[in-house]
């Protein structure tokens, strides 16, 4: 039943009243829907920066075990070549004691230092040299002290003078 | 779907505007689904729209968005004719610029285009949602009577006679009579003769004493004609007679006429009613294009309140069974946006 000439105008909720409330809570909307998200995005990423530096705290972590563990390496290194280093040292002066004991009238041809031994190889021109320039200050020296000659073509002796400082007695004397 | 959901949400504001002779009634019904919320009634001493009106209207109409203005068609052009078929229509009307619509499939009523646009352009501030037909109007308020009986049906408003014939439902005859347009015709044609023939005139009303509203309306084309009811010539004739028997100069002639329209306007009118009813059913007994049957009810939806006149000139002159009914042309055409509305 439509008795009208015309048809009516089309109508809609949106008039300009609407238009401005639906404008002002739509801006206002978006305006919190932004910030919402933008504290979401912001939440996300501190999650993510959080992770990261979890991430990076371990593996600083795991590195500065392994730098821990390298520098006890090198301190040990460290101490290892200290105690080379005296040890070189003591030994160094070992031998320059050992060669300032050594007469001008000897001449070494061979010495083998071990750890409580002394190993000597050489010439002398005769016994009584030896015995009273080299064994009496080896003697001084070491606990056992035993010395064996044999001549060569010029008349001279080979001596072997073997020496040995015993552990029991240099406890004995400490 | 979801604009016809926000509707059903809304009130709808039904704003009515009824245009009379020198006021014009807005009348505005604000529901919500099929109940009444508020009731608005506000008349305007104007027939156009001023800026009170608009005031008044657009501060109902933003009760919501869903409002809807409905005008009464005005236009001269209008009628209806006993034929929904296109072809059929030019044999009663100059189909050219005419808009038309059936009404049950078995009638149309139609208007001027232009004048459906000048209706559109005069309310272009508020706009116009509806224009009704009054024979629609009419149909609407007489439906019990019009389906079952053979009668005229007659819609009065202050300047405007909607008048039809239907039997059964069918329509016979209707034609839409402008009241003021009538007048002006009538008032062009005693300019006119004052103009032409002064001194004729002047000689005449010397031998008859008076002036016979027959003799200035004889010349009329749509004039009545009198030659079938005699009576009412003499009843007529014999009022104006005693009316204007003083008067011997035109011009105090006038001036008695404008005196006289104050107290005898109801009177003025309601035989001027009468004449056209009468008229238009001559037209409709003697019209070949029309399918005449002779009617001897007539049914009077009366929306200006008239007085018993026009009933006894009817019954008398006629001899027709008169029925009167009162109608509220705003609620009326406010009930019929209503329908309009809901059947969208």
């Amino acid at each position: 039943m439509q008795y009208s000439y015309i048809k009516p105008r089309s109508k809609t909720i949106f008039t300009k009243d609407m238009q401005l409330l639906f404008t002002f809570f739509g801006v206002t909307i978006f305006m919190l829907f932004s910030t919402y998200s933008f504290l979401i995005f912001r939440d996300y990423r501190f999650k993510q920066d959080l992770a990261d530096i979890s991430v990076q705290k371990e593996q600083l972590s795991s590195s500065i075990l392994k730098m821990n563990q390298q520098i006890a390496t090198i301190e040990k290194q460290n101490l290892m070549s200290e105690k080379i280093f005296t040890k070189n040292s003591v030994l160094k002066d070992s031998i320059n004691n050992l060669f300032d004991l050594i007469p001008s009238r000897v001449t070494l041809s061979e010495a083998k230092i071990m750890e409580d031994g002394l190993i000597l190889y050489g010439i002398t021109p005769n016994k009584d040299v030896y015995n009273f320039m080299l064994q009496a200050p080896l003697r001084s020296i070491f606990h056992r002290t035993y010395s064996s000659f044999y001549p060569v073509e010029n008349g001279w002796l080979r001596f072997v003078s073997t020496n040995y400082i015993d552990e029991e007695e240099l406890k004995d004397e400490n | 779907m979801i604009s016809r959901f926000l509707e059903a949400l809304y009130t709808k504001v039904f704003i009515n505007i009824v245009v009379g002779n020198s006021r014009t009634v807005v009348y505005i019904e604000a529901c919500s689904k099929d109940k009444v919320l508020k009731i608005t009634n506000k008349v305007f001493d104007t027939v156009s729209m001023n800026s009170k009106m608009y005031e008044f209207i657009k501060l109902n109409a933003k009760e919501s968005p869903f409002y809807y203005i409905s005008v009464l068609d005005r236009s001269s052009q209008q009628g209806a004719v006993p034929t929904c078929s296109n072809s059929e229509i030019s044999k009663y009307c100059d189909t050219a610029s005419i808009k038309y619509k059936c009404y049950s499939k078995s009638w149309a009523y139609y208007t001027s285009e232009y004048d459906l646009e000048a209706t559109k352009h005069e309310y272009r501030s508020t706009g116009v949602d509806f224009i009704f037909s009054p024979f629609v109007l009419m149909a609407n308020f007489f439906k019990d009577k019009i389906n079952t009986t053979l009668a005229m049906f007659v819609l009065l408003e202050e300047n405007y006679i909607s008048f039809s014939v239907f039997d059964n439902s069918k329509l016979l005859y209707a034609e839409y009579l402008d009241m003021q347009h009538k007048d002006e015709e009538d008032a062009l044609m005693i300019d006119s003769s004052l103009d032409d023939d002064e001194d004729e005139m002047l000689l005449g009303l010397d031998n008859t004493g008076g002036i016979d509203l027959e003799e200035i309306e004889i010349d009329d084309d749509n004039s009545i004609d009198f030659n079938d009811f005699g009576d009412i010539e003499d009843l007529d004739s014999g009022d104006t007679i005693d009316e204007f028997s003083e008067e011997h100069d035109i011009e105090e002639i006038i001036n008695k006429e404008k005196d006289s329209d104050i107290s005898s306007s109801g009177f003025n009118e309601d035989y001027q009613r009468f004449s056209l009813i009468q008229s238009s059913l001559n037209t409709f007994y003697r019209d070949s294009k029309y399918d005449s049957k002779f009617v001897e009810t007539i049914y009077i939806a009366d929306g200006v309140g008239i007085s018993s006149d026009l009933k006894n000139y009817l019954e008398e002159e006629m001899f027709l069974s008169v029925y009167i009914r009162k109608i509220d042309i705003a609620l009326a055409l406010c009930d019929i946006a209503k329908a309009e509305v809901n059947a969208i």
